[in-house]
């Protein structure tokens, strides 16, 4: 009796392709795209509320206008702080590692004092009258505006939070990316609606 | 036989539109009292339909760019 030994020729396994993104990166990009139409969203709407406002007149009689040229300094810290972000990000992106940890705080302490300016406006509009139940004008001006300044907050803790990781030599660069990506479009999103709600 | 049913149907199509010639607005967007409400209703049912067809051929294109160009 003889044992048949068949010898299978040598097959390597097929190697798993390459991620083309990192998860945390993609998961970004599908929130990023949800939120984007939210906020479209709530511009059709504030644009269509204007367009069928009482004889063409906006704001509202009664009600006060919102600051636009107070809020361009804001708009200001915004945009400055998703530039030296970006800076850092590239930087971070080239292996300069530590170095780049000034530009990230720099970038968190911009956006918080976006958020503390617009913080400052919305005491101030509360005063003149302006509140979420005085008009459509006020609820959507509250709503659009406040849920980009949540988004702002929960941005800029991300940041704080990737500057800690940084120093303490355990931030990697998807994960930079990943929360830059969000903080790109909280910065990205803004001039739309300034010009939107504020013009 | 297919021919005749095709015909038939045609026909009661055609007599359909004929007892009712009435227009139909079914919805806000084809009336309002004035032509700035209107635009605004075309203008942002056209954001709203085009965004996301936009982003979605953008990360697609932007993808397709990242894997001919090298892993992450």
């Amino acid at each position: 009796m003889t044992a048949d030994a068949t010898i299978l020729p040598f097959r390597p396994r097929p190697r798993k392709p390459d991620k083309v993104v990192s998860n945390g990166v993609m998961g970004m990009v599908l929130v990023v795209f949800v939120e984007v139409m939210l906020f479209a969203g709530f511009i059709s709407a504030f644009v269509i509320v204007k367009s069928r406002a009482l004889g063409s007149v906006w704001p509202p009689p009664g009600q006060p206008r919102l600051p636009f040229e107070r809020t361009a300094f804001n708009t200001a810290a915004l945009v400055l702080s998703g530039v030296v972000l970006f800076v850092a990000h590239r930087g971070y992106q080239r292996d300069r590692g530590k170095a780049v940890g000034g530009l990230l705080l720099l970038a968190t302490l911009l956006g918080g004092a976006f958020v503390a300016l617009q913080g400052v406006e919305w005491a101030a509009l509360l005063q003149e009258g302006l509140t979420l139940t005085s008009s459509t004008y006020g609820s959507l001006f509250y709503t659009i505006i406040g849920a980009h300044a949540l988004h702002a907050i929960v941005a800029i803790c991300a940041l704080a939070w990737a500057w800690g990781r940084l120093r303490a030599g355990r931030l990697t660069k998807e994960t930079l990316s990943t929360v830059a990506l969000f903080w790109y479009f909280v910065v990205l999103v803004w001039p739309f609606l300034y010009l939107q709600v504020y013009l | 036989m297919r021919a005749k049913a095709l015909l038939a149907a045609l026909l009661c199509a055609v007599g359909l539109l004929a007892v009712s010639p009435d227009l139909a607005y079914a919805c806000p967007v084809c009336f309002d009292r004035d032509d700035e409400a209107r635009l605004a209703f075309l203008a942002t049912t056209g954001l709203l339909t085009l965004l996301p067809l936009g982003m979605v051929g953008g990360a697609v294109m932007w993808l397709r760019k990242r894997s001919r160009s090298g892993p992450a």
